[in-house]
């Protein structure tokens, strides 16, 4: 052969074997796939048997019409929606016609405009209806949008539509539509996400088997879950974001490298450790408040160790650290640039601090609330230890109620038989609190990634 | 006109000023209520354990006798449908002898009632109370304070079931004073040498961290027999092998007395390089640039220090966390022995599972993905993941990895079940940390490899991950402490709430006995019992737990600084 030959041969790029480094390490991380399909795919499974079942006896989904419901708050809610729909609809495709519109209320003085953005809490206040306030908001959302808009038209700038604020505001309103000519709403989702009662064992004579008695309004949880969750960021994020600006703003160095230890060392204590500090210390605590708010006439039963307050206490002690530590990465990561234009304006440094590096880091702080509220809702002992387990539907924070992951703790504590339909509704009730921390993360990462990019 | 100028400038001025002060003040109060939290938080829980919560007093260690504690137990008295007893009152006769021999009759009712309940208590003077009340399904104690044993004997009235265990089904329980759960008869297991090891390594590290002129003279009075140090230390170190018997707790001392005479010598060449020099030894700054590598020598002695320092409780014998089982009935004769080899068992499980796999998932992402659609999927959901709350794990665990049929393991409640349920919940928190290591890698690092002709996976193995490895290191030391403390998915997995024997780890798999606990695990229970003396253990528990994530996530934090120094000093 002839030598030039051999040599090539021998030097010829070999072919790669299958079980190469790059393609071992692609199927482990191709393990977060199978454990994010195999998460999905039990909570899902378990969930649908679990309507299905329902379903069998009772309908997938039943509810009453009555037209009547337009001429409630609903039907104003509705009208709202509309309004907002129409005004997105002239922002996007009709732009010209913005012009036509008065300064005055296109961009009005900002106290009027505050007023305004605040007028949406009175009303919830006022009618005690959500849904009127959300819409309101909805609509002044729109309004502040279109004031957006009438100002770049006066400066001649382009911005390309954006649809999803539209089909958003038009499904909204479709559901509002629905919903108030609709009511008693039945059926194995009907029950599920509308009705208050949560009886899954029911006072039935076998209790694996569905029975009539059985009622599974996940709302009475759902309650419970968000009244822990904002009490908890009630605490957690004033106490927080503070720490954060005085570690990033105003702390000596010596006193940073003690007080940051101990955030961390308050984030590394176990969740079961706080809930025995709630139970043991809190809510004794809690208790003498509520015997107090109970003497003045303000709650209507006596108070108890176990109630959602003492809950979102501990849980607002436990999102402190995250709170903090994020915010502070947010704040630290504004440009020097900034603070020092601030001061060189003659700002003092609670100014500048307030007017300049929070309105710049301000992406930064929401995603670590968002977060904070993701975790909130997904804390199981701490709650489940604080908060009691009885699943009730009240407004009455010093009573014992029950949480959604309290549930799963609890109800999974017994003895529970594969497929019987004690064991399944954990698995319902697993997939919509899922679905809530999932929407919460995403939308956080969102946020988070959205200001990464800023600087 | 300026004058009012001036004026408005003034009052300007001053409340702006004041806003400056109560601003800053109020946001130093801010940031200081962590602490303030966390103070109250480890009193709380200190209190229980070591002080009497009802009462407030520090009371001396108990005078605990297992071997004669027996309890009185009605647990299920009979009853008829109206709730009334069936049977008579049971009357017991008690009788001591401590100097002066005493008997007494005490006449017991069970009624129906729940949770109705009334302790007798005997001493010295007598006892209590002659006639009790007691409501169904409770337990109640005889407790003695007396140093002698309480003969009880039934005299009428339905005689109660009797122990499992084998035990006489009446008697007497004794315990004299509160118990101090964590250090009852808590005596020393480690020999002195060990202990001298100990604080000599604790004085070597304070000495070249932050040392003493005179300290340093007395010191440099052994130069010149850096030779003799060296094989003092290693003598040292067999002695206290050979006296420890080759337990643990011994290599860990005489690990402890090599790293001593390493830096003794080290700073002994240190000092005579800078005598040859002719500067002044005791100056600490240039002593500091003299001794070979001493950044490193200092992070392996305080990861050894600390490393010692776990393994404190072996060398302190503690019956709560080492001998005991949890009791049935009696909350001071309970301890957490197999919780604490559940937490070891699960905790070993998960990591062997998770960190090759996790680290290998950061590794691709990291170095070898492009941006692809899968990549992006792949990278959106270990974010996703790690949010994820911890009791869907759980039950992720229950349905693959505890349940049988359907695509699920068959493993059963057992630790394999807990652990890769716990790896799981590992992986994205593993991840996320392995590649923000595996970013922080400069560039210059991968592209000088390149350029002398490396594959890539050479440049990643050989290069770019013993430089990461401490961020990952870091990263899984965190992710395993934040897990060690879960007790959600554990709960959901099936761990028991009594396990009376060591865990074993490959039951699923091999068959036995699947039942399984954990000290997070184990505090929950103990919380949800309603006397207070179950409390008691709970906060030994909590005590337990929080001082093992303690020095968990020391050696995280001395990994971290000491890389972080290295790599920007």
């Amino acid at each position: 052969m002839d030598p030039m030959e051999r040599l090539e041969k021998k030097y010829e790029p070999k072919k790669t074997p299958f079980f190469n480094a790059r393609n071992i390490l692609f199927f482990t991380s191709l393990s977060v796939i199978l454990i994010t399909l195999g998460i999905i795919q039990t909570l899902l499974f378990e969930a649908m048997s679990f309507f299905s079942q329902v379903a069998d006896a009772r309908g997938w989904f039943t509810f009453e019409v009555d037209a009547t419901g337009l001429s409630s708050l609903g039907g104003v809610s509705f009208v709202l929606l509309l309004l907002a729909l129409a005004g997105e609809y002239i922002i996007q495709f009709k732009r010209d016609q913005l012009e036509r519109a008065s300064k005055d209320l296109m961009l009005p003085r900002k106290s009027i405009t505050t007023l305004v953005l605040l007028s949406p809490v009175f009303v919830c206040l006022g009618t005690g209806s959500f849904l009127l306030a959300l819409s309101l908001m909805g609509l002044i959302f729109v309004w502040r949008r279109a004031g957006k808009a009438y100002l770049l038209l006066s400066g001649k700038s382009e911005t390309t539509p954006d649809r999803s604020v539209l089909y958003f505001l038009g499904i909204s309103s479709l559901a509002v539509l629905f919903f108030s000519i609709t009511n008693n709403y039945g059926g194995a989702f009907g029950e599920f996400f509308f009705k208050t009662q949560w009886t899954p064992t029911g006072a039935c004579a076998d209790r694996r088997a569905l029975c009539e008695n059985m009622s599974f309004g996940v709302n009475s949880l759902l309650l419970t879950t968000l009244q822990v969750a904002f009490g908890a960021l009630f605490i957690a994020v004033p106490l927080g974001v503070g720490c954060a600006i005085y570690l990033s703003e105003y702390a000596s160095p010596r006193l940073v490298a003690v007080v940051k230890p101990t955030l961390e060392l308050l984030a590394g204590v176990p969740s079961v450790v706080y809930g025995f500090f709630a139970f043991i210390y809190i809510g004794p605590l809690v208790v003498e408040v509520g015997e107090y708010a109970f003497a003045q006439g303000w709650i209507d039963a006596p108070p108890n160790v176990l109630n959602p307050i003492n809950g979102a206490i501990v849980v607002g002690v436990m999102i402190l650290p995250l709170v903090a530590s994020m915010s502070e990465d947010a704040l630290r990561a504004v440009p020097n640039e900034l603070r020092e234009g601030s001061l060189a304006l003659g700002a003092t440094k609670i100014e500048t601090t307030f007017n300049v590096m929070i309105q710049a880091s301000l992406s930064g702080i929401i995603a670590s609330i968002i977060l904070a509220l993701s975790r909130a809702v997904g804390e199981t002992m701490a709650v489940t230890l604080a908060v009691g387990t009885v699943a009730v539907y009240t407004s009455n924070m010093f009573l014992p109620a029950q949480t959604m992951t309290a549930y799963i703790a609890q109800r999974v504590g017994g003895d529970l038989p594969f497929g019987e339909i004690g064991y399944l509704t954990i698995f319902a009730v697993g997939l919509y609190l899922f679905v809530i921390t999932l929407c919460l993360n995403l939308l956080g990462n969102k946020v988070l990634s959205a200001y990464r990019e800023a600087y | 006109m300026k004058k009012d100028i001036d004026l408005l400038k003034k009052r300007n001025r001053a409340r702006r000023d004041l806003m400056e002060r109560a601003g800053s003040t109020g946001l130093a109060l801010t940031g200081l209520i962590g602490m303030l939290f966390l103070t109250v938080l480890v009193w709380q829980i200190a209190k229980p354990t070591f002080i009497d919560g009802e009462s407030g007093q520090i009371e001396p260690a108990s005078e605990f006798i297992p071997e004669s504690d027996y309890i009185l137990k009605w647990d299920h008295p009979t009853v008829d449908e109206n709730g009334d007893l069936i049977g008579e009152a049971v009357v017991l006769e008690l009788s001591w002898n401590d100097g002066s021999p005493q008997t007494h009759e005490i006449t017991i009712t069970v009624t129906g009632e729940r949770g109705l309940k009334e302790d007798i208590i005997v001493d010295s003077n007598g006892v209590s109370t002659n006639e009790v009340v007691v409501g169904k399904k409770t337990k109640f104690y005889l407790l003695s304070s007396l140093n002698v044993p309480v003969t009880v004997e039934q005299l009428s009235g339905p005689v109660p079931a009797a122990d499992p265990t084998g035990k006489p089904a009446v008697g007497a329980f004794v315990i004299s004073g509160e118990v101090d759960v964590l250090v009852a008869d808590g005596s020393l297991v480690a020999t002195p040498l060990e202990i001298v090891a100990w604080v000599a390594l604790l004085g070597a590290i304070l000495l070249i961290s932050v040392p003493m002129p005179t300290m340093l003279g007395r010191l440099e009075r052994l130069g010149g027999k850096e030779r003799a140090v060296k094989y003092g230390s290693y003598l040292l170190a067999a002695a206290t092998l050979a006296l420890g018997a080759f337990t643990l707790d011994a290599w860990l001392g005489g690990l402890c007395w090599v790293m001593v005479g390493v830096i003794t010598v080290r700073l002994l060449e240190g000092l005579t390089r800078l005598r040859k020099q002719g500067r002044d030894p005791t100056q600490f700054e240039r002593l500091k640039h003299t001794i070979t590598n001493r950044e490193g020598l200092l992070m392996w002695a305080r990861m050894l220090f600390a490393f010692s320092m776990l393994f404190i409780p072996l060398a302190i014998d503690i019956p709560f966390l080492t001998e005991r089982y949890q009791d049935i009935f009696i909350p001071y004769a309970s301890g957490i022995r197999s919780a604490f080899f559940g937490t070891v068992w699960v905790m070993t499980i998960a990591m062997l599972v998770s960190m090759p796999v996790s680290i290998g998932a950061a590794i691709y992402l990291e170095e070898y993905a492009k941006a692809t659609r899968t990549t992006k999927l792949i990278q959106a959901l270990v974010t996703n993941l790690a949010g994820v709350p911890s009791i869907v794990f759980g039950m992720f665990g229950l349905a693959i990895f505890v349940k049988q049929g359907g695509i699920g393991l068959g493993l059963g409640p057992s630790i394999l079940a807990a652990g890769l349920t716990m790896g799981v919940m590992a992986m994205p928190i593993i991840v996320l940390a392995s590649q923000e290591a595996l970013r922080s890698v400069p560039r210059s690092l991968r592209e000088s490899a390149y350029g002398v002709g490396c594959t890539q996976w050479q440049v990643t193995r050989d290069h770019v991950l013993p430089s990461a490895m401490p961020g990952i290191m870091t990263g899984s030391i965190l992710a395993m402490s934040r897990i060690m403390g879960e007790a959600a998915p554990l709960v959901v997995v099936g761990a028991a709430a009594l396990v009376l024997f060591d865990p074993e780890p490959l039951a699923g798999l091999t068959g036995g006995n699947l039942n399984f606990t954990v000290i997070p695990i184990q505090i929950y229970f103990w919380t949800s019992e309603p006397e207070h003396a179950w409390h008691s253990m709970a906060a030994a528990a909590s005590i337990t737990l929080i001082l093992l994530l303690a020095a968990m996530n020391s050696v995280a934090i001395i990994l971290r600084e000491h890389f972080r120094r290295r790599l920007n000093p």
